[in-house]
């Protein structure tokens, strides 16, 4: 291995453990995810309801800020008191990052909802609920998106680092190549990867919500 | 429609605080009640050993495994294990268990200190010592092949008439290490080396292959022996700690899964220190993953299908 530079030493690596190294991708792209889900899962109702209630907004949002402030090293540690080692403390530690953006947006969203818009469906007898179905999601989804796209990138950020409790992903792989001889190949194989899950997450979540953009959506939809 | 959303509401919190709670995450295998999970520490022999036991488990059982892995040190894995956030710890050396858990130094004889930390464990932490997997890490003053034979070295009471002249590569904590160190070794050796050079555990093998060193003291199962065609000089006078490398499981996860002591007794005494480190040297000089080179240990061994029954 000594006599390889480290162009050949990385092929040399994926042409031995890639199946391993896709096995962690896999790993490391489930835990974002389902962090990212369940955080939208609590935040996007959240957000629906300081839309509508808006003298909660500040207390809200600033609580979501203020889990923000924690360095996510500290936020794992302290969720790793409760949760123990294990996947679990990573997805709840990537729940309670994601939360943000996804409160946020949301909240944006609904309170940019043009207010003839809704005079128009109240107009026309529609009950809260179906404002909100038909024309309140419908038009801030876009933001809601963007939000989740935030939160995704964030999470693939703070999966990696997940791996000091032992939840494993490609930041198993880093942490490896930091401790072997001669490292350098590893550190980047399972960074690389990480790199590109992000840049790809957010590229698929971005064409979604230019999809989802009332002001370019075709009529046809 | 306002009842039916007040309705609506609790079913759906229930109904997320259960999944969170049960918290069998589909794809991951995380923590649900057939789940095996391993600790292992972040070094490239417990990372291995850990892949090892999850693809024997997988081979003979249905049971899930999950490898808690990279954690920082033996106290930590074994924190996990008391907790029961782990079932088990991939490998534990019983001489670190004697000296950091049940806090005693000075006894090295490795019947009596495997006896002692066996016991302790089994009554005070309901967790059992399984028997070693047949290599143990330990410090080992090592040679090169050359410097073997042309001075007839085969033990360490053998280094103690070229002494004087040596030039020694050690371990920084070695040094001033009570119970095992330095100073204790001229004791029961009776001689002392020419010079002694600290450094950093890593280096000294490279050094004694460059010639820069002599004699070297260094860990038993790390790859570069074998990468270096090292001669490791036997320890006669048993002074440095049995430091035996066994699998530890809690007696609440045998008694959950009954099939798993069974399966994990096939690797007893199966691996070597000569294995150990041909399987570090894969990791360490190859870039092989763990993983990888456990599955190709174990499929050489075709799994350790013939051994007990």
């Amino acid at each position: 291995m000594r006599g390889m530079n480290l162009l050949e030493q990385l092929i040399y690596y994926f042409s031995h453990n890639g199946m391993y190294v896709l096995e962690q991708f896999y790993r490391h792209f489930l835990i974002s995810i389902y962090g990212v889900l369940f955080a939208a899962i609590v935040g996007i109702p959240v957000g629906i309801l300081i839309a509508r209630y808006r003298k909660l907004s500040p207390w809200v949002i600033g609580l979501a800020n203020v889990i923000q402030t924690v360095p996510s090293l500290a936020m794992l540690s302290i969720i790793m008191l409760g949760l123990g080692l294990g996947v679990n403390t990573v997805i709840v530690t990537v729940l309670f990052y994601a939360l943000l953006p996804i409160i946020k947006n949301t909240y944006t969203g609904m309170v940019n909802v043009n207010a003839d818009v809704l005079d128009a469906g109240k107009g026309m007898g529609m009950t809260r609920l179906q404002v909100l179905r038909l024309i309140e999601i419908p038009l801030s989804l876009s933001v809601i998106m963007a939000g989740i796209r935030n939160a995704l990138v964030l999470a693939i950020g703070i999966t990696a680092i997940g791996s000091f409790v032992g939840a494993g992903g490609l930041g198993d792989i880093i942490i490896r190549g930091t401790n072997a001889t001669n490292g350098g190949a590893i550190i980047l194989a399972g960074a690389l990867p990480t790199a590109l899950m992000a840049i790809i997450s957010d590229l698929a979540l971005g064409f979604l919500e230019k999809r989802f953009d009332p002001s370019t959506r075709t009529t046809q939809s | 429609m306002r009842k039916r959303r007040l309705i609506k509401l609790p079913l759906f919190l229930l109904l997320m605080t259960s999944l969170l709670a049960g918290c069998g995450f589909p794809g991951l295998s995380s923590s649900s009640k057939d789940t095996v999970k391993i600790a292992a520490q972040n070094t490239t022999e417990q990372q291995i050993m850990a892949a090892v036991l999850q693809q024997m488990i997988a081979h003979y059982s249905d049971l899930k495994t999950t490898v808690i892995s990279n954690l920082g040190s033996s106290t930590v894995t074994f924190q996990a294990q008391k907790r029961g956030d782990a079932d088990l710890s991939a490998i534990r050396y019983n001489g670190t268990d004697f000296q950091t858990v049940l806090n005693q130094s000075g006894d090295t004889d490795p019947e009596k200190v495997d006896q002692m930390v066996r016991s302790a464990f089994k009554q005070k932490y309901q967790m059992t010592y399984f028997p070693s997997y047949g290599f143990a890490d330990t410090y080992q003053f090592m040679v090169t092949q050359e410097f073997a034979k042309k001075y007839h070295l085969e033990t360490v009471s053998d280094l103690k008439k070229i002494s004087g002249q040596l030039r020694v590569g050690i371990d920084q904590s070695w040094l001033n290490r009570k119970g095992d160190g330095y100073a204790d070794f001229q004791k029961r050796y009776g001689f002392s080396f020419g010079h002694v050079y600290p450094m950093q555990i890593g280096l000294v093998y490279d050094a004694l292959a460059n010639g820069k060193m002599d004699a070297v003291l260094g860990y038993s199962t790390d790859g570069r022996i074998g990468s270096y065609h090292l001669k490791l000089l036997k320890d006669d006078l048993n002074y440095f700690p049995p430091y035996a490398a066994s699998v530890v499981v809690n007696d609440a996860a045998l008694k959950e899964h009954p099939e798993l002591s069974k399966i994990l007794k096939r690797l007893a005494g199966k691996i070597p220190v000569k294995t150990m480190y041909e399987l570090n040297y894969q990791v360490d000089d190859n870039l092989k993953e763990p993983a990888l080179v456990a599955k190709q240990f174990l499929e050489k061994h075709n799994y350790f299908e013939r051994s007990d029954d």
